[in-house]
């Protein structure tokens, strides 16, 4: 058995073959729990406001914070697929 | 001066020494192959300290039992309380870590290289050494010369666990042989007199050998074929841990002031082990004793209970020290001061960058990064003055209007001034130290160093923008027209916001917090760039200003643009953490120039 053979066999038992995929993976459910935790504190927060100002800024806020979301789901798929 | 006479009186002893006794010549030959084996070691540790040390680091110290149990588990691994003394210096000269931490990780180390003693002792002397030594040195020699770093690391360990053992070896060997010529042990004696006399030589052979191990390897192996008695072995072995802080006092002369505290913390701890063990010798010699019987070591073992001693001693001088470690910092911050601080107090200079953090990579890489966050107050302090704004109100939760209506002065400041004296001499120190840290890097770090480089010339930029911002600021932002001082006092409010986004960066550890302040600076930036917004137009349009102050008004929102800009890319390389997966992410999800276009779009709707 050639060394790279061997060293692919080894992370495959070990389970380490997408080691760095799987650090990535965990870190971006992560991030994604917490941006949806806070889009929800936003769109509570947007509800609960009168104030004109703060509800612009509060919507900006929702829509960068929607954006990002969207942005991680999708590296989140491109992330499974690969496997 | 002693250097130049000491070097070459060495060398002469030890040459005429090889001359008389081809015994003597074996034994030094045995040093110095454990003192390489040594060396060895120490660089093939060295290529595994890579970017995750300052995350153990800073999760294994942050109390002080941790900072304890990481000296003694580093050492015990490494077996060299110098390399880690080394280490734990460059750490704090990178800001990694405080002087109550490094100290704990000395002490620690302290008792993690008397497992040296025990490994020689019991296992060493045991068994016939040089046959591992041989298959370790061509295993390692093979390994050294791959290509993978971390294959190379591994080859530099065993071979440096071969050469060490190779050396033991030659110790053992030129001893027993040298016992047929000259008994060395017919010059030792018992009482106070010997007792010091062998501590001093113990210090001495230290100092000249540059590591306690070594010491202690061959004042065990001397033991073993009774070239020394037992008790002048216990005063050697106390000597050398005296000695052993030579090398960190080495080690710190290169370092900031911390460094060399945490080096004469190290001197003050052995120096007053060394007292404890002179003063209680005999009491201890019975706890050694009462400890070997207890755990089976027999009575003539001299050699594990020399290491017994060496534990006992080191253990109660780490559970005396231990309730004055606060004491200890006070004592070194009144006694050593920084030296470095000018004569005059105005002019800033780098405060992390120093020869000693060059030791690893990733320390040289976590200084130059505090160094630029270092960069960036003092360049806050500029931009908030420059503004008119007071740094405080900037920081605080205050309403951005209100920040803004309380001017700092009511003259403009001299920002060249403030740029000489905070700006200038710490910029030229980071780029000289990153040059000079460069070319001990590794190819991986060469990018990240770079885009520090680029935070750098971002920072400087936004200052000199600053200066350029301000000569019209202070003019128009209390001028009568009222359109012009909205529109200057709208430009100070976006920057205030700016700056307290960033500062709000720099202290949270809420990634998506980052996340979300990174894009609302970039979203606001292009929202507020008045050019692009057509309010400039509207108000040329509309004869709300005159010629001059449209020209003034479209130069400077220029400027603010720009200044904007250079903070945000300096905020996406100096705050986002870097050994994470968090900052390939926060890249990877940050928004886009069209995505910018596509909110704005849609306020504007």
């Amino acid at each position: 058995m050639g060394l790279k053979k061997f060293i692919k066999s080894v992370k495959s038992t070990l389970g380490l073959k997408d080691f760095n995929q799987e650090g990535k993976k965990k870190s971006l459910k992560e991030l994604l729990k917490k941006l949806n935790k806070r889009k929800k504190s936003i769109t509570a927060s947007l509800k609960a406001t009168e104030d004109k100002k703060e509800k612009k800024e509060l919507t900006e806020e929702l829509d960068i914070v929607t954006l990002q979301i969207k942005k991680g789901k999708k590296i989140l798929y491109k992330l499974y697929a690969k496997k | 001066m002693l250097r130049k006479i000491f070097l070459p009186t060495i060398l002469a002893i030890l040459a005429y020494g090889f001359w008389i006794s081809p015994d003597f010549k074996e034994i030094s030959a045995g040093v110095a192959i454990f003192l390489f084996g040594m060396i060895s070691l120490e660089e093939g540790f060295k290529a595994f300290s890579g970017g995750t040390l300052e995350k153990i680091l800073q999760k294994s110290t942050d109390k002080l039992y941790k900072s304890i149990g990481f000296g003694i588990i580093t050492t015990t691994i490494m077996q060299s309380s110098s390399l880690v003394s080394v280490l734990t210096i460059s750490f704090l000269g990178a800001g990694l870590i405080g002087l109550a931490q490094g100290i704990g990780i000395v002490f620690g180390a302290n008792i993690g290289t008397t497992t040296g003693a025990w490994l020689v002792a019991g296992f060493g002397l045991k068994v016939k050494i040089s046959a591992y030594a041989m298959p370790m040195l061509v295993f390692g020699v093979i390994l050294i010369f791959q290509k993978a770093k971390s294959l190379k690391g591994i080859g530099y360990i065993l071979a440096g666990l071969g050469f060490l053992f190779l050396g033991i070896h030659y110790m053992k060997d030129g001893f027993e042989a040298f016992k047929s010529t000259i008994d060395l042990a017919s010059f030792g004696g018992t009482g106070i007199k010997y007792l010091f006399i062998f501590t001093g030589i113990g210090v001495f052979a230290t100092v000249v050998m540059q590591s306690s191990h070594a010491t202690l390897v061959l004042i065990i192996t001397a033991l073993a074929v009774g070239q020394i008695s037992y008790e002048n072995a216990l005063a050697l072995a106390i000597g050398a841990n005296v000695g052993t802080t030579i090398t960190a006092i080495l080690g710190a002369m290169s370092s900031n002031i911390d460094g060399k505290r945490l080096a004469g913390a190290h001197l003050i701890f052995n120096v007053v082990t060394a007292l404890i063990a002179i003063i209680f010798m005999q009491q201890i010699m019975h706890m050694v004793d009462f400890t070997s019987h207890a755990v089976g070591i027999a009575d003539d073992d001299y050699t594990l209970k020399l290491a017994v001693f060496h534990t006992i001693f080191n253990v109660i001088g780490v559970a005396v020290m231990i309730p004055f470690i606060d004491k200890l910092v006070t004592f070194l911050d009144s006694i050593l001061k920084d030296s470095d601080v000018k004569t005059d107090k105005n002019y800033d200079s780098a405060k992390y960058l120093n020869d000693s953090v060059l030791e690893l990579p990733a320390t040289a890489m976590a200084a130059i990064t505090r160094e630029t966050r270092h960069l960036y107050d003092n360049a806050f302090e500029i931009i908030a003055h420059g503004l008119n704004l007071k740094r405080s109100n900037i920081v605080s939760s205050k309403d951005l209007d209100e920040v803004v209506s309380e001017p700092y002065s009511q003259s403009a400041i001299d920002i060249d001034d403030f740029y000489n004296r905070k700006i200038k001499g710490i910029y030229g120190e980071i780029i000289d130290f990153s040059t000079k840290a460069q070319s001990q890097m590794p190819p991986e770090y060469i990018e990240v160093l770079y885009n520090l480089k680029l935070a750098n010339r971002d920072i400087v930029e936004a200052v000199k923008d600053t200066k350029h911002l301000q000569k019209n600021l202070v003019k128009y932002s209390t001028s009568s027209n009222e359109y012009i001082r909205e529109q200057y006092n709208s430009i100070r409010r976006d920057l205030a916001e700016l700056l307290r986004n960033i500062d709000i960066i720099g202290t949270t550890d809420e990634e998506d917090v980052v996340m979300l302040l990174l894009s609302k600076a970039k979203l606001h930036t292009e929202k507020y760039d008045i050019i692009a917004s057509g309010t400039l137009d509207n108000l040329i349009r509309n004869n709300l200003i005159t010629n001059e102050m449209a020209t003034s008004l479209m130069n400077d929102s220029n400027y603010a643009h720009e200044i904007s800009k250079n903070l945000i890319a300096m905020a996406e390389i100096i705050f986002t953490d870097r050994s994470s997966d968090a900052e390939s992410l926060s890249e990877e999800m940050a928004i886009t120039d069209e995505e910018i276009d596509t909110i704005l779009e849609k306020e504007d709707k």
